[in-house]
């Protein structure tokens, strides 16, 4: 197991290293740059070199990447070139919307996938468990922006229950008030995450309806729900770990359109406009932090994996 | 010499979401009246597109910046009006000898800055100096021709070099912004004017709120604080506003007028704007080149087709759009006909031209199809390269490689650009940059307005750019809510009327 783990982190360090190299070269290839923006449509070349020096942007790339790793060495993330606001003061702020909305969207994601899941394989071949499949199917289908926009239309617009777009300016003051105003971007990306997730618990449960040891238990005696219930849900929770590793990607992305959609002051509009803006050094610690975050989730999953599944222990 | 040009995505994002088209928005435009009696408490939200990058008024490009702060937080000796005005702000008056060559001002009494320094005749002159003398600030070649900026007591005089009949509008812009000699604020993210609002606080990516400067020398303002909220999507927007959650939107696109309008609770407002949606095209290319191929495409576009599919403002066939010094009607130089399109290409020898569009991406896609659709009409083939702002900076504005371009500039008063051969529009007219010159050195307003009537001319007859639209100020007003300016709100908004009943 130690061995296992000291591999696997061994992995993960090199995924952090790859990942910095790519996505210091790929920002590169963006045409423009960050002194044509702020000196915008009124500006002489010289007034954009002016500003491209003062911002050190003339320094040789293989320099300018030699730095930024020797910052995130010393766990500096680098600052934003526009407001010279520290990226970690800047993820720090922005995380305060975008963690509670992850967790919010992946709290509605189980909630609708573990019980539909689980009662669409149980009813198998039956008209109620197609149906839920197929309401699954065509949930997943949905565009996340469409789905936000008939949610913002009804509880915002028609019923005035929740705010239509927006977070409190005084953030988590009253946390009543900031909570509400996730509700619906958390909705959004749960019902889509959801649906999509509903369909890898109905596979599972089904694959573990078929193990052995559930189909032993069964001969034994017990209902074949006792038995799915009793012996065959934790390899189906199992299953289910592995896959919200890759759910915190999805999230990710989801909240990149959803934050667009209901304005809200997240890492994932901040990382649009500084992609927009052209302002390097903090687009690329933000990846960063956020490839770091993936990655991270994905090695204490595999961690955690090996550590409940007894077959797997054995093999190490 | 280059001019500002500000580029408003409002516009942009207007011309891109026309999928409910048909409805126009009502041509009233003097604000509405509040129903109620104003509270000196409330509070306003305001919707705008585009949010600025940073807050350094001194050097970062953008019309938000100008939107937000300019007359609001940030105050110069003179300001405009929205209707194009020049009218006294920290001066409380000011003198132009009669050869144009001594600006006197004089410094109003009993100023003082937000953080609760004295404006002194010195901030003035130090002001204006280092803006001056900073090249790498854009604004600072608007003051090229002051030869001294001397102070006497609460006199302020500017000795020129030569006459500048723009100095004035310079100073109402940017360029004669009064900041607190050697302050220590941080420009990036903090503020410390003179207005009537000091800065409460800067949300990236979310909004920006202004609250009443209760020390402020004029009249104070009539709410107690104003927030600007970010939202691009004109939806979201309108959603916001019918949820209760936003008083204004600026930006407006009118032809969603129907959907705030139905509830009673909004009335949408339309006024003049310098916003001009202007077609670069590339002379340096071998294509265009020839003004016949460019008169050829002016004549396949349908301006009125145009016009109607955006859902508010008019056409415009000259750089100066109507609110500007030096505008005239130019519909004579050229008019909608595909067949006369046809004659004037096959004229120039050309056949099977096809040309790329570079348009900004946050524009949509409506004014991209009408062109494709109008110029495959007489056979060119348009194909359409949507990028983003920062792509469309780097190649089209900076590198000038492109063909042709559309971009909205809404910055009033900005003919220079077509007297500057360096400019991205790859506009070179001797007679044109003199009669601009001319204009500049002019003592007399008519005759300047006269010259850079002449030269406009010269510019559209040479099928220089077509002129696509001149957009109109459009905004969606809560009924409880008066004194919101609409002209010219894509330029800037002159918060200093506001005011809201809780009716």
């Amino acid at each position: 197991m130690t061995r296992y783990a000291l591999t696997r982190l061994g992995l993960l360090l090199l995924g952090l290293v790859v990942a910095s190299v790519l996505i210091f070269l790929t920002l590169r290839v963006l045409p423009g740059d960050v002194a044509q923006q702020i000196a915008g449509t009124n500006s002489t070349p010289e007034q954009v070199a002016a500003i491209r020096e003062r911002l050190g942007l003339n320094v040789p790339l293989p320099v300018q990447y030699a730095e930024w790793v020797g910052g995130l060495l010393t766990g500096d993330l680098g600052a934003s070139l526009v407001t010279g606001t520290p990226v970690v003061a800047e993820l720090a702020a922005k995380a305060q919307v975008t963690i509670p909305l992850g967790l919010m969207s992946m709290a509605v994601a189980l909630l609708i996938a573990l019980p539909f899941g689980i009662l669409a394989a149980l009813r198998r071949g039956r008209a109620d468990g197609t149906f839920l499949s197929f309401g699954a199917q065509t949930l997943a289908a949905v565009p996340v922006v469409w789905a936000g926009m008939m949610l913002v239309v009804v509880f915002a617009v028609w019923l005035g229950w929740l705010p239509a777009q927006g977070f409190p300016r005084d953030g988590w003051r009253e946390p009543g008030r900031a909570f509400a105003s996730l509700v619906l971007p958390a909705v959004t990306i749960g019902v889509v995450e959801g649906a999509m997730l509903m369909r890898f618990v109905r596979s599972a449960t089904l694959a573990a309806m078929g193990q052995d040891f559930v189909r032993t238990a069964a001969a034994k005696g017990l209902t074949r729900r006792a038995a799915l219930l009793r012996h065959g849900l934790p390899t189906v929770g199992l299953s289910i770990i592995s896959v919200l590793g890759l759910q915190v990607a999805g999230i990710v992305v989801g909240a990149v359109v959803i934050e667009q959609l209901f304005t809200l002051p997240g890492i994932g509009r901040m990382l649009v406009a500084d992609v927009g803006l052209r302002d390097l050094p903090k687009v690329q610690g933000e990846l960063l932090a956020l490839t770091a975050v993936v990655l991270v989730v994905g090695f204490i999953v595999d961690l955690v994996h090996r550590g409940l599944d007894p077959r797997q222990r054995e093999v190490s | 010499m280059l001019r500002r040009t500000a580029l408003s995505a409002a516009a942009l994002l207007a011309a891109g979401t026309l999928v409910l088209a048909g409805c126009t928005g009502g041509a009233d435009p003097a604000p509405s009246e509040t129903v109620g009696v104003p509270n000196p408490d409330a509070s306003v939200s305001i919707r705008l597109v585009l949010e600025p990058s940073n807050l350094d008024i001194r050097q970062t490009a953008g019309i938000s910046l100008d939107q937000t702060l300019i007359d609001n937080v940030y105050q110069g000796l003179v300001a405009r009006t929205a209707e194009g005005e020049i009218v006294d702000s920290l001066a409380s008056s000011h003198e132009v000898s009669p050869d144009g060559l001594t600006y006197t001002f004089t410094l109003r009494d009993g100023v003082t800055f937000h953080d609760g320094q004295p404006l002194t005749a010195q901030d003035v002159v130090s002001s204006l100096t280092t803006r001056q003398s900073t090249p790498e600030w854009a604004d600072s070649e608007r003051l090229a021709n002051i030869a001294s900026i001397a102070a006497d007591g609460q006199t302020i005089t500017l000795t020129l070099t030569q006459p500048d009949s723009a100095l004035l509008w310079n100073l109402t812009g940017r360029a004669g912004i009064i900041l607190k000699e050697g302050d220590a604020v941080d420009y990036n993210t903090a503020a410390n004017g003179t207005g009537p609002f000091r800065l409460a606080n800067w949300r990236q990516g979310a909004s920006l709120t202004l609250e009443r400067n209760d020390a402020y020398w004029g009249d104070p303002a009539q709410v107690a604080d104003v927030t600007f909220d970010f939202i691009p999507d004109n939806q979201a927007a309108i959603n916001a506003a019918l949820s209760g959650e936003i008083d204004v939107i600026v930006g407006f696109d009118a032809t969603l007028a129907d959907q705030v309008e139905a509830s009673g609770d909004f009335t949408v407002e339309t006024g003049s704007a310098t916003d001009k949606s202007v077609l670069a095209m590339n002379s340096t290319t071998e294509a265009l080149a020839d003004p016949r191929v460019r008169e050829a495409i002016r004549t396949a576009i349908d301006h009125e087709a145009i016009v109607e599919a955006i859902g508010a403002g008019q056409t415009l066939f000259g750089p100066i759009p109507e609110p500007d010094p030096g505008y005239e009607d130019l519909s004579d130089v050229v008019s909608y006909d595909p067949d006369v399109a046809r004659t004037l290409l096959s004229e120039a020898g050309v056949e099977d031209l096809s040309l790329t569009l570079t348009i900004p991406s946050a524009y949509g896609s409506t004014l991209s199809q009408i062109l494709v659709s109008n110029l495959n009409d007489v056979g060119i083939d348009l194909r359409v390269d949507p990028v983003d702002f920062g792509t469309w900076l780097s190649d089209v504005y900076t590198n000038k490689d492109y063909e042709l371009s559309v971009v909205n500039h809404a910055e009033p008063r900005d003919f220079e650009n077509w007297a500057d051969p360096d400019y991205y529009f790859t506009y070179d007219n001797p007679e044109v940059q003199e009669l601009y010159a001319q204009s500049l050195a002019a003592t007399d307003e008519a005759a300047a307005s006269d010259l850079l009537a002449q030269a406009a001319r010269i510019v559209s007859e040479d099928h220089a750019a077509d002129w696509l639209y001149n957009w109109a100020s459009v905004v969606a007003v809560a009924t409880n809510v008066s004194g919101m300016p609409v002209d010219n709100v894509n330029a800037r908004i002159d918060l200093a009327e506001i005011a809201k009943s809780d009716g």
